[in-house]
């Protein structure tokens, strides 16, 4: 029986869906089993990300109606046959998502892989509802900005009264990534502290990802940045999904730039 | 002090015709001589001169207590004393009432307020943590929040006390609080004669092991 993780963000592009194919890949390259389903429908992005947007032939509203079976929909990524892929239908809207026939489908997936990986859309609506209901924990990405997090504050507030676990007095794990952070910046007061975006939060940080040029390559080519072992986004993604697996990865501290590291040492020998 | 007590007689009358009234006294004057005339109503010089010409003492328009029985002054003491006694009872209960209301209104909560999340509380309000950005709490009572507010503040009760906040926007009694006001500390926020008045209270850091 596999655990389900829903990446959510409230805000949207502040890197959800390039932080779920990554997390994913990392999750796989840990032999484990993993899925990641796209629930962004009618907006799907995710098979980009992967690489594999000509190989999608069923998507999962195809699998909800049963026109298609499960193992028809589901694609084998060409980075790690660890890692699986469902796609989200590009033609319907969110409209077509109802509890039970995504009830049904997470239990489907929970029972053939080790981690379920869903996608949420951005924002608070019913597609983002539904995303949640099920999950067993939340990965929350954001970045360093006032209004990403407050975004993700609302979101985690959705997910703390929707959430079908909530509902039966279970607590949802949440998790925290914050992406896309510029050490210079931090330095220098302009963008926030990640001790400031935890204590507004309240969740546990899960990791940071510096800010990286490669990471819109990756994504342009369909080639997680995670496959890229001098990346540094993509050291910060392998990092995380050790922890996901269950490993003791230290916190590596991204928000002091070399320069400033430079001068701590410097200070040293003063 | 020294005082003495006489019983006197009263003639009260009101004057309709003034001539029938001199008559009248002209003739029963020696009946009349020593009472106190009480006259209702207005009377002409006419008159003022005839009575003072008899020497008759005259009051003009009063009202003299009447003669009641003992009976009647003993029952309407009682009846007195039974009012003072329910009245007493009512406000003993109306303050019972009111401390009953204001102990089973204050709401005590521990959890973190989220963006999106409005609060209307119904009485006093103690939130033991933060008030996110985007979120807003609103009571009809008294408000203490011991954490920093980022959100909106709507309070109609007779004190507030908050720490510094100065991403909060805070209206008490439809005043918007200058926020910049508030120390790093707990601040008692109160409304006296259309103004506000905000005092810090508490030393931002309690050394609890003294």
């Amino acid at each position: 029986m596999g655990i389900v993780i829903a990446v959510i963000s409230g805000k949207g592009g502040v890197g959800k869906t390039t932080a779920t194919a990554n997390l994913g890949l990392g999750i796989a390259m840990n032999e484990k089993k993993c899925v990641v389903v796209d629930f962004d429908i009618g907006q799907r992005n995710l098979d980009m990300i992967l690489g594999l947007e000509n190989r999608v032939v069923y998507d999962m509203v195809q699998v909800m109606d049963e026109e298609a079976s499960l193992k028809q929909a589901l694609i084998k990524s060409k980075a790690n046959e660890n890692l699986h892929f469902l796609a989200a239908s590009q033609t319907k809207d969110k409209s077509v998502l109802d509890s039970d026939k995504v009830a049904k489908l997470v239990a489907e997936l929970k029972e053939s892989f080790d981690f379920v990986i869903l996608d949420a859309p951005a924002g608070i609506e019913s597609g983002y509802e539904h995303t949640i209901e099920f999950a067993d924990a939340a990965i929350v990405v954001v970045n360093p900005e006032v209004s990403s997090i407050r975004d993700a504050d609302r979101a985690i507030g959705i997910l703390d009264s929707k959430s079908a676990k909530v509902k039966k007095g279970e607590d949802v794990a949440k998790y925290l990534i914050i992406n896309r952070i510029v050490a210079d910046m931090v330095e220098s007061g302009e963008m926030l502290k990640s001790d400031d975006i935890l204590e507004i939060l309240n969740i546990k940080l899960l990791g940071k990802i510096p800010e990286d040029r490669g990471v819109i390559d990756a994504s342009n080519q369909g080639k997680p940045v995670i496959l890229d072992k001098k990346s540094i986004a993509g050291q910060a993604y392998t990092r995380i999904s050790g922890r996901l697996c269950g490993q003791k990865v230290d916190m590596k501290n991204i928000e002091i730039s070399d320069a400033g590291l430079f001068k701590r040492i410097a200070g040293i020998f003063k | 002090m020294q005082s003495k007590q006489y019983s006197i007689k009263v003639y009260e009358t009101t004057i309709t015709d003034e001539q029938k009234f001199m008559d009248f006294f002209d003739s029963n004057y020696t009946l009349f001589k020593d009472h106190l005339i009480v006259i209702e109503g207005d009377f002409s010089q006419t008159i003022q001169q005839y009575l003072e010409a008899k020497d008759l003492k005259y009051l003009h328009n009063i009202v003299l207590p009447k003669g009641r029985t003992r009976k009647a002054l003993e029952e309407e003491l009682q009846a007195e004393k039974i009012d003072v006694a329910v009245s007493q009872q009512i406000a003993q209960n109306e303050l019972k009432r009111l401390s009953n209301q204001l102990q089973n209104n204050l709401t005590v909560l521990d959890e973190m307020i989220r963006s999106g999340r409005e609060l209307d509380i119904e009485g006093d309000l103690l939130l033991l943590n933060r008030v996110n950005s985007g979120a807003t709490i609103k009571t009809s009572g008294n408000l203490i929040i011991t954490k920093v507010v980022e959100g909106a503040i709507r309070c109609h009760g007779n004190f507030m006390m908050l720490t510094a906040s100065p991403k909060a926007n805070i209206v008490f009694h439809d005043v918007e609080v200058d926020n910049t006001l508030l120390e790093d500390r707990l601040n008692r926020v109160e409304l006296k004669n259309n103004e506000i008045i905000i005092t810090p209270v508490l030393k931002k850091e309690i050394n609890w092991a003294l």
